[in-house]
């Protein structure tokens, strides 16, 4: 490095000063949800805005707890409604619970069954798409590549009806299926599948490998960070896809925490420490699993894109 | 663990493979897909004797709270054991709700609105249930003409059966219009006030408090009402002919009151705000007066349940008629009762005919119009008298004084829904400062179109 | 990158690639073709036709293009496809523009600092459109919101202003918050690319004399190219999923509807015109056309590094 110029040393100072101002306001938000969550009803109506609550109340959770109440857990035989008459056919349901915790229960089952499902299929299509020379390839990463940046309300009308044909319409499955066929994920696993050296490819096929088990031994391990970034991708896609969500779910206990939220905001008597509680609730699971994922997803975020 | 996690998967891949599978299959209608759902949650798999019902309810009083509405719904179940399940829907998105349930063949059986959504659109496009076998002689004299009259589609067809009626009306901080010294402009035997009083009052409060004290609020149709009702009665406008065919709002006397709320510091045009918002800022104090007000937020402000009549610190809340020049208002009316969506199912229908003759007209009835909050919408129902149930509650005795200026219920001029929307369209307009005028005629003009097309 | 399959593959061997390759693509295949592939097919075909919410049926009677003539003097539409158009062009380029001096600023600190601040420029991703739009609601707000509160206490607003009610600032307002949700990951991206960079190439280019700029457009930027283009199609993604921030905040008012928002309320809002649906998928054919040709263009500066 050259020796630093008076210039270059000011520089230095006002960005440090600017970073963490900036890195205050993208910490307020969440800072003013959660305190939010936990202040007095006066404290939410004050006119003036309370930065620090007078005191710590849990009122508002209660509220929450109190608004709706549905069972706690809901099993329906996949298109048993098919062989019913159209009916649902209801396996099992747990006992009356708050309807938040219902909430966050379908939320987390939807972004973990999305995630699943989305990172077997895009790493297998993925490494197709890098390594095998089938006729119709270009073609078709065209199409996916073409499709990545489609945002769902194009589709909404044929989706909707399509759902309600194959009666999947106000469950989950409506919104995990078009979050899984997105083609992102096969664009990225893409990305990550070229980098694998044809030698090895070629190696464990004289060997006599099988088709699959070239992939689940040799390559899946070679692409795991990729996996790791596509899921926590995924997951936070589909928790923050408020859009299939509204339009899909109709019921109360079927509810995500997000839609729950949104709800409760819209109607007229919502309160701010409320939505405050409820925002806290819909923020703290994809925290979490943010930050346990963290490590490999600033690793398998950024191979891919350097490769590309 | 990476075995079992495969299996996983491949499960839910076979789940997805039949997905497809099926897809060009011939499917049967899904009109009753969540007739599955149980209400009893502890004995899933047995269906209840009488079968099941949806009812989705906004939030007209208390039927839009759970623990209220599941008392009286639970009530009906053990009297005549169909049950029913409940979803509650929201102005602000619960009609998108409705439409895309109908668009993907879940309509619910019972939808609990007024008739400017049941009887104006959704019966009007034939997705809901006559129900005029349910009015003998006897109902037709019981019940109020005017609700049954906006009930009734032209075509003869009645698509809601109305449970309960109200007049909407304005409200105002009386504690802050004493401060200002405003309250000598009010009328608080009549609870009416005329236009310069209106208008006096509010530079007064704006003096004392330097900020709007009211906002014509125009985010959405969320309580339009309000703004409809305060432009219609400052000079006299009307907003539909009363054979309901044309809309009305390009009278001089409604741009007359437009241009004068502009005019007005104290009064705000706030396209961030819906009715709900409006009366959230006039609770917490900030507003003077709410325009989207009713005697179910009298009773009960902001369903906060802090007191009757009173805001979040404890100030007074008074109700008042609009404004008007000769202080005698039109008040807006509000209709709600119950309409049947045809899934096609008679039995389900008739179970929800029960449901609503249950509610509507027996001696149950008592209890399905005090959950609401309103006045009954009939002055008996198979024998009880309900003219005297609120005769022990104060606030509501004292609200009678307004039912006589209820006016006209317009809301089933044809286009109603575009119309609205050009509504609060133009008040968003109007607020950005466009020339009065000519963006009243623009937008009326729109809802005359719709009103010609619908 | 070195290959075995030759331009001249025998046709057994190419067979097998065949089998092979669909068989690996198989599930992927069908949920792209049965949840995005043939909806998107139907919505264009619906285009063309008056198909409504109140016909049973898919598909109404053929009536050509004039869904789309009546789009090009729908002033609505208009408006909307000019607000998606602000909103996308505002955003891409500040979203890379701040996370490239973001990362500039701080890929030389040490590891627990710049851990730190990589995951405070992720919290707003991860903490949730929902979350994140209700708690900004109630900032922006009109009377009770800290924005108006702090800028009145510094003297630098006498009135409140209307930050969601005011067509002069709802659209921006709504643009700041998408921008917050959308630096996070570029940030991440570019922090690695700078710590990737060549450094011989860096200390060649100071040997011969080049100053601090010409040796971040000349080696650093040329080297992140890769990095700039995913970055520009992640945000390009990310900016036409502001439904939700439409939706909760403003629904379509004060100058902020967007098309994604504008075919939500033609197909169910309650009004007249609601339920139309083929106008609604026309309006979907006309957007998904844009972002078509957006995508190809990204991708063909792409395939030209």
């Amino acid at each position: 490095m050259k020796i630093e110029t008076g210039r270059g040393r000011a520089y230095k100072i006002v960005s440090v000063i600017v970073l963490v101002i900036l890195a205050f306001l993208f910490t307020f938000p969440l800072y003013w949800i959660v305190t939010g969550a936990f202040k007095n009803g006066a404290d939410i109506n004050a006119t003036k805005p309370i930065w620090v609550p007078t005191e710590w109340v849990m009122n508002n959770f209660d509220k929450l707890m109190k608004q709706r109440s549905v069972p706690l857990w809901e099993v329906y035989l996949p298109f048993g409604s098919f062989f019913n008459g159209g009916k649902k056919v209801l396996l099992t349901a747990g006992p009356e619970a708050p309807a938040a915790i219902r909430w966050l229960i379908n939320a987390v089952l939807m972004c973990v069954l999305a995630m699943l499902l989305t990172c077997l299929t895009a790493a297998m299509a993925g490494y197709a798409l890098a390594k095998k020379r089938f006729n119709g390839r270009a073609l078709l990463f065209s199409l996916i590549v073409c499709a990545m940046a489609l945002p769902k309300q194009v589709i909404l009308i044929p989706l909707l009806k399509e759902m309600s044909a194959l009666h999947l319409y106000d469950s989950l499955w409506a919104v995990i299926f078009p979050t899984v066929g997105w083609p992102f994920g096969v664009f990225l696993m893409k990305q990550f599948s070229e980098s694998i050296p044809g030698e090895i490819l070629e190696a464990a096929r004289i060997d006599g490998s099988s088709e699959w088990n070239t992939f689940s031994t040799v390559v899946m391990p070679m692409i795991k960070p990729g996996i790791g970034a596509l899921a926590i991708f995924t997951f936070i896609n589909c928790w923050n896809d408020y859009f299939m969500q509204l339009v899909m779910l109709a019921s109360g206990s079927n509810f995500t925490i997000p839609l729950g939220i949104a709800t409760l905001q819209a109607e007229t008597s919502v309160d701010n420490g409320l939505l405050m509680a409820g925002a806290t609730l819909a923020a703290a699971p994809i925290i979490i699993v943010f930050l346990i994922f963290q490590k490999y997803f600033t690793q398998g975020i950024t191979m891919g894109a350097v490769k590309g | 663990m990476k075995k079992l996690l495969a299996l996983l998967l491949a499960m839910i891949m076979v789940m997805g493979l039949a997905a497809c599978g099926q897809k060009a299959e011939d499917t049967p209608p899904a009109d009753d897909q969540q007739q599955g759902d149980t209400q009893t949650p502890e004995a899933p798999a047995e269906p209840a004797a009488g079968g099941e019902i949806t009812l989705w309810t906004y939030p007209i009083g208390d039927w839009g709270k759970e623990d209220k509405v599941k008392a009286i719904t639970d009530a009906f179940t053990a009297d005549t054991g169909i049950s029913v399940k409940v979803e509650y829907l929201a102005y602000a998105d619960g009609d998108d709700k409705v439409n895309s349930a109908i668009t993907a063949k879940n309509a619910p059986d019972l939808i609990m609105e007024g008739p400017e959504r049941l009887v104006t659109n959704w019966g009007d496009k034939g997705y809901l249930v006559d129900l005029s076998d349910m009015f003998d002689d006897t109902d037709k004299s019981e019940i109020n003409a005017a609700a049954m009259a906006a009930c009734t589609h032209p075509n003869g067809s009645v698509y809601e059966y109305p449970l309960v009626i109200t007049a909407h009306c304005m409200a105002i901080n009386l504690d802050a219009f004493k401060e200002a010294g405003a309250d000598e402009f009010l009328n608080l035997d009549t609870h009416t006030w005329t236009t310069s009083d209106f208008i006096n009052a509010v530079e007064a409060l704006y003096d004392h408090f330097q900020a709007p004290v009211g906002a014509v609020y125009c985010k959405g149709q969320g309580g339009d009402q309000g703004t409809r009702a305060l432009v219609n009665n400052l000079y006299g406008g009307t907003f539909a002919t009363a054979s309901h065919d044309e809309y009305t709002w390009d009278d001089p006397a409604n741009i007359k009151a437009l241009e004068q709320l502009k005019s007005m510091p104290g009064i705000a045009f706030d396209a961030s705000l819906e009715g709900g918002d409006e009366i959230k800022v006039f609770y917490q104090g900030i507003l003077k007066m709410a325009f989207c007000w009713n005697i179910a937020q009298q009773l009960n402000p902001n369903q906060a349940d802090t007191g009757a009549g009173k805001t979040a610190n404890g100030e007074e809340i008074v109700f008042m008629g609009f404004p008007s020049q000769g202080g005698s208002p039109a008040l807006q009316g509000g209709i709600w009762g119950f309409g049947i969506f045809d899934n096609g199912d008679e039995a389900r229908v008739n179970d929800a005919k029960t449901f609503i003759k249950w509610m509507c007209d027996s001696e149950h009835t008592v209890d399905a119009v005090k959950t609401a909050n309103y006045f009954a919408a009939r002055s008996a129902a198979e024998g009880t008298d309900l003219s005297g149930i609120w005769a022990d509650n104060e606030i509501m005795n004292e609200y009678q004084v307004l039912m006589p200026y209820l006016g006209d219920y317009y809301q089933v001029t044809k286009g109603w829904a575009g119309a609205r929307t050009e509504w609060w369209t133009m008040l968003q307009k109007v607020g950005e400062g466009a020339d009065i005028a000519e963006t009243v005629a623009t937008y009326a003009a729109n809802a005359a179109a719709a009103a010609a097309a619908g | 990158m070195a290959r075995q399959s030759q331009p001249t593959m025998s046709r057994a061997l190419q067979r097998r690639e065949n089998i092979s390759g669909y068989l690996f693509l198989l599930p992927s295949l069908i949920f792209f073709i049965g949840f995005v592939v043939i909806p998107m097919i139907i919505c264009i075909v619906t285009s063309l036709t008056d198909a409504n919410m109140h016909d049973q049926g898919m598909f109404g009677n053929f009536i050509g293009f004039s869904n789309f003539t009546k789009l090009m003097s729908d002033e609505t539409f208009l408006e909307a496809l000019k607000n998606t158009f602000i909103i996308v062009i505002v955003s891409v380029p500040t979203v890379c523009a701040f996370s490239l001096w973001v990362s500039s600023a701080i890929y030389k600190l040490s590891g627990p600092v710049l851990s730190a601040f990589r995951c405070i420029f992720y919290l707003p991703v991860v903490t949730g459109s929902v979350a994140v739009t209700v708690v900004w609601k109630w900032m922006y707000d009109n009377y009770t919101g800290i924005f108006n509160h702090v800028l009145k206490g510094a003297g630098i607003i006498e009135q409140n202003i209307n930050w969601l009610g005011d067509s002069k600032y709802a659209l921006w307002c709504i643009i700041l918050i998408l921008f917050t949700t959308s630096v996070g990951q570029p940030i991440v991206l570019y922090v690695s690319a700078l710590g990737n960079v060549d450094q011989t190439l860096i200390e060649a280019a100071e040997v011969d004399g080049a100053n601090g700029f010409q040796v971040f457009w000349k080696v650093k930027w040329a080297q992140m190219m890769p990095t700039t283009l995913y970055i520009l199609v992640i945000t390009t993604i990310n900016s036409f999923q502001c439904f939700a921030l439409i939706q909760l905040l403003t629904k379509g008012g004060a100058g902020t509807n967007t098309v994604m928002y504008h075919i939500y309320w033609t197909a169910f809002k309650l009004t007249e015109q609601a339920g139309h649906f083929g106008y609604a998928n026309a309006m979907g054919v006309v957007l998904a056309i844009f972002i078509g040709l957006l995508s190809a263009l990204q991708f063909k500066l792409a395939k030209e590094k």
